[in-house]
């Protein structure tokens, strides 16, 4: 198997680069492998007993104006929340957000890794990278781990020089161009309030609501996505953060609570 | 293939808890001091956490043998790093190097919870947080281990402040003070030891603010 | 996922002074999708005891309406309603019926004695009683609970001062559980009156 870690490479050391003591420490970093022949069944064992498989709801679409791009914030470890405050947009570069379900650590290190990748080709080609490109980037490096185990689910969204861009890229090597993704144990429910109200023609503010309710009403129904609605736009002039909602406070502003519901009256005991 | 592979299986837990609380010019790092592996305690005697540098300092638990080759990776990364620039590393700085450590044993992780806690180099207190593989958020206070279940929810009530995603941004620091924090840690040990027994013995705490660093023992349950 | 975690629920009661409180998260999900948030957990047996059922819906249900028949039963035959302490041995007693095919429920008793004495109990699935002096719980939140719990508890709380803990305990508990929470149902039982209270909790 070809494992493809270029980019991986660090910079030489300063001086006493033939030090033999930094030899373990500085040349390429590489994956250590156990040493063992069923890798497969070894990984689908200990991952599941150190990593918080994520639940997640992201979303992702194209309108008129450029893109939107919305997630929520949990992370959790089988029923236990691990934690409320996760980033789960990550700003690849001023002109380009990727979003993370699957994997917390293998969305982190990969989409990072893409961020170095997408530098240095515009240190190279004097221009910046196209959403197309990038995406295809990351799937490539995706493919080449195929098997291995990694979880990634992401959407890719950017301005470039056509316009608006927008990618689903995946663990096993997929992906695809479209308008409208929803990733994660909660884009069903994400769907089907996108789906309801997307039109292409929308303003930027019509537009981030629906992504805001879209991941509001996909947090009401998932157990395993909650906490902060965090709302993207990125348009001609780069992306912008446009909001940040407490779930738990933006269900009391959709759904306000009517006196009577809440607090009920003292109920004297009969008989006592 | 022989049966021996069959049953390969590298990894123990010896348990523990770790708490790292960020205030405006603190921060605290504690961890019980017991090692055991299922029923039985290795030693009631056994420092979880690590200095990294003057101003970090690394909270583990988990798998000891691993915790162990983590500790003396990340102790030989940094010293190389401070013969090549001269300086100690950053806290933040530190944080990425224990990430990238983590993900490249990503196919044969290192089974260590971590909490990383320092002051940052305008001496605020942070705090970051890991899983086994390398995923970190930086965050105003943790647990992980073996008895992480029982105290998030006590830090999430008497610490809950705005989360820093939220839009317009608010002012989140830790409204305790340095006392109240390490009186906090305190209770939420007693409380974990009586319920964990992975946890107990006694808590290390460690106090890092501008004047330095402070070392307190509390003895906890033993049974 | 266990069967115990299909539905998800969190079951707390904590003893005061003279009275008890019992409460429940209000969510009734199929694994991680939420179907209701409006589910009842904790059951009136009478005025002074109250029964907490967490684990499968469907068994709880079940199990609920036979230990009301048995109960209707005994008041029919005895003309008064059943000791906390006797109630407890019924569940028990009907949990260890089903030995080797057990009602997927933890049940959580908390009743006042004649002599206004609270008690509370809980049990596994097959009916091992747990007597316990300060608070019980139980649910897919019960970790969280328990941390929660040992450090808020305090002995000998007024009725009010014990639903301000019993409410933080459990909302502080089910935001960190995915499979409880969307709200909480208190009932805080002292010798003169009843106090049933629905939390305002958040909703995902």
């Amino acid at each position: 198997m070809k494992l493809d870690t270029s980019g991986l490479e660090s910079i030489a050391p300063l001086f006493g680069a033939s030090n033999e003591l930094l030899d373990g420490l500085s040349t390429a970093p590489a994956f250590d492998l156990p040493s063992n022949v069923d890798l497969d069944g070894f990984l689908k064992e200990t991952i599941q007993m150190v990593k918080p498989a994520k639940g997640t709801t992201t979303l992702a679409f194209i309108f008129k104006e450029g893109v939107i791009v919305a997630a929520d914030s949990r992370a959790s470890m089988g029923g236990y929340i691990s934690s409320q405050s996760v980033k789960k947009i990550i700003e690849i570069n001023p002109y380009m957000l990727g979003t993370m379900a699957g994997g917390a650590a293998d969305c982190q290190f990969w989409h990072r890794n893409l961020g170095i990748k997408c530098r240095l080709h515009e240190l190279a080609n004097k221009r910046r990278i196209s959403v197309t490109g990038a995406s295809k980037l990351l799937a490539n490096i995706l493919y080449s781990y195929r098997g291995m185990g990694l979880s990634v689910g992401t959407m890719i969204a950017g301005w470039d020089e056509t316009g608006p861009g927008l990618y689903y890229v995946d663990n096993d090597g997929g992906r695809l161009k479209g308008a409208r993704f929803s990733v994660g144990s909660g884009s069903p429910y994400a769907y089907g309030v996108l789906d309801d109200g997307y039109r292409y023609d929308m303003s930027i503010e019509e537009a981030a609501e629906l992504a805001r309710r879209a991941i509001y009403h996909a947090t009401f129904r998932d157990g395993a996505s909650g906490g902060v609605a965090s709302v993207y736009y990125v348009g001609p002039s780069g992306w912008k953060k446009l909001s940040g909602d407490d779930v738990g406070e933006l269900h009391y502003h959709y759904y306000p609570v009517t006196a009577g519901t809440v607090e009920q009256e003292m109920v004297e005991v009969t008989g006592a | 293939m022989s049966k021996q592979q069959a049953n390969w299986s590298p990894y123990d837990n010896n348990g523990g808890s770790c708490v790292a609380i960020a205030g405006a010019d603190y921060c605290v790092v504690a961890a019980d001091t017991r090692m055991s592996t299922g029923y039985s305690i290795l030693t009631r005697d056994y420092s979880k956490i690590c200095k990294l540098a003057d101003k970090c300092f690394l909270a583990s638990s988990g798998f000891q043998a691993d915790v162990r080759a983590l500790q003396k990776n990340l102790a030989a990364r940094h010293l190389s790093y401070q013969h090549q620039h001269n300086k100690q590393m950053s806290c933040p700085a530190m944080a990425q190097l224990l990430s990238n450590t983590l993900y490249y044993k990503r196919f044969f992780p290192y089974y260590a919870f971590n909490v990383l806690g320092g002051l940052d180099s305008e001496g605020k207190g942070c705090v970051f947080t890991y899983d086994a593989v390398g995923s970190y958020e930086k965050v105003g206070y943790s647990a992980q281990g073996s008895g992480s279940t029982l105290i998030m929810p006590v830090l999430d009530k008497r610490l809950q402040s705005p989360s820093p995603l939220l839009l317009p941004p608010q002012d989140a620091v830790t409204p305790l003070s340095e006392e109240e924090a390490i009186d906090l840690v305190k209770t939420v040990f007693v409380a974990a030891t009586e319920r964990d027994i992975h946890t107990g013995d006694s808590v290390e705490i460690v106090v890092l603010n501008a004047d330095g660093i402070r070392r307190e023992h509390v003895e906890l349950r033993k049974d | 996922m266990s069967i115990f975690e299909y539905n998800g629920s969190a079951l707390v009661a904590m003893v005061g002074k003279n009275c008890f409180a019992i409460a429940s998260d209000r969510r009734l999900g199929v694994n991680l999708q939420t179907i209701a948030t409006d589910f009842q957990k904790i059951y009136k047996i009478h005025d002074r005891l109250y029964l907490g059922l967490s684990g499968l819906g469907t068994d709880a249900q079940t199990l609920y309406q036979r230990l009301v028949f048995r109960h209707k039963l005994y008041q029919l035959r005895e003309e008064r309603d059943m000791k906390p302490e006797t109630f407890a041995s019924l569940v028990s007693a009907i949990l260890y019926e089903k030995r080797f095919g057990p009602y997927f429920c933890q049940p959580v008793i908390a009743g006042l004695s004649d002599e206004d004495k609270p008690f509370i109990c809980t049990m596994d699935s097959i009916g091992a009683k747990e007597l316990a002096k300060d608070f019980v719980v139980a649910g897919t939140a019960s970790e969280s609970l328990y941390g929660a719990c040992e450090a808020m508890f305090k002995p000998d709380l007024e009725p009010e001062e014990l639903f301000e803990v019993v409410s933080q305990a459990l909302l502080s508990s089910v935001d960190r559980d995915c499979l409880s929470g969307w709200g909480g149902h208190v009932y805080v039982v002292t010798p003169t009156e009843v106090t049933e209270r629905i939390l305002k909790g958040r909703m995902d």
